[in-house]
């Protein structure tokens, strides 16, 4: 429920604040986390043990990776339309995690299909903190 | 009145055919699995409708934009006569039907191009919101097209929908066209198995 009102206020921060940072991004999916799990903290090793697992839900796209590639920071390939995909770090592609509604509109289209339920707020934190390279 | 033949083959298959293409569109819209099938879906909506801007010109009667696309005071009349119980009858698309039919073809039209640009990449990233307002948009127009229908089904004591797949209606001999040109058929089928493999590569 308050993953919810977290995601509705996220969008509606959104529609009158564009320009968001990747850190504020991070930094409001990590306090909606805390709020769930007292004390949480991103950490960039989970993100990376879930960028790269193999949820297998999805038969053409079992994981990020089937995308995304191995590594963020590379170009990916769409493994249905074979369009290209811009890397998913920041670091590579500095329009990635500055619109906090397409970012949760896109967790919530990836997440549903290739992990096969919504993903937490801690797991967008720790996915956040891998992308950046922080933490 | 008899029952007279008003609706053609290419009419009557390209209706469904857009049924078909935008609800599979509708339905496959938030997955990547399926995203090429939506793409191929919005690009039969997008061949069918080129048909059909043609066929609006070159084809029969009751076909014909100039035939059904009335003013906003046609539309009113029709729209009134159906509340006062006593609706003017057409052999062809009602003028209230004939604004349903425009905004469709336009809003398919749009959805469609803002759709290839998202799937392209090609100009703003905000071409993905009109996608999806558009689409949103042409449902909205469906729902109250589809309700219309039924309004002037009973209105008329006439099903409408059953006209759109034997292409009979009521009319007098002189409204109806002459042939259904089956010929025509496939030519709309090409030209949206066209469209959605080009628009979908």
């Amino acid at each position: 429920m308050r993953q919810h009102a977290f995601a509705i206020l996220v969008g509606l921060c959104a529609t009158t604040v564009q320009a968001a940072t990747p850190a504020e991004l991070l930094a409001g999916y990590q306090s909606a986390a805390a709020q769930q799990s007292a004390g949480f903290q991103p950490s960039a090793q989970r993100g990376a043990a879930f960028f790269a697992n193999r949820f297998g839900q999805s038969a053409k796209m079992p994981a990020c990776t089937s995308c995304h590639t191995d590594d963020p920071a590379l170009a990916g390939r769409h493994v249905v339309t074979d369009k290209a995909i811009k890397p998913l770090a920041p670091a590579a592609n500095a329009a990635r995690f500055t619109d906090a509604a397409k970012a949760e509109k896109w967790f919530r289209r990836n997440c549903t299909e290739v992990v096969g339920r919504e993903c937490s707020a801690a797991e967008k934190a720790d996915f956040i903190a891998f992308l950046t390279g922080g933490r | 009145m008899d029952r007279i033949l008003v609706w053609d083959w290419p009419v009557r298959i390209g209706h469904w055919l857009l049924v078909g293409a935008f609800a599979l569109a509708w339905l496959t819209s938030e997955s990547e699995a399926w995203r090429l099938v939506h793409a191929g879906a919005g690009g039969t909506v997008v061949g069918v409708i080129a048909f059909r801007l043609l066929w609006g010109v070159v084809g029969t009667r009751h076909a014909r934009f100039a035939s059904f696309v009335r003013g906003p005071g046609g539309v009113r009349d029709y729209l009134l006569g159906l509340v006062s119980g006593r609706p003017l009858h057409t052999a062809g698309h009602n003028p209230a039907g004939g604004w349903a039919i425009v905004a469709l073809l336009a809003l398919g039209l749009l959805t469609g191009a803002s759709g290839w640009l998202t799937y392209n990449e090609v100009g703003g990233e905000w071409f993905e919101e009109v996608h999806e307002a558009m689409a949103s948009l042409m449902l909205g127009v469906a729902v109250l097209h589809v309700a219309g229908v039924v309004v002037s089904s009973l209105a008329h004591r006439e099903n409408l929908v059953l006209a759109m797949l034997t292409g009979m209606k009521h009319g007098t001999p002189a409204e109806a066209i002459r042939g259904a040109r089956p010929w025509a058929v496939p030519m709309l089928l090409a030209c949206a198995a066209a469209c959605a493999w080009w628009l979908a590569r």
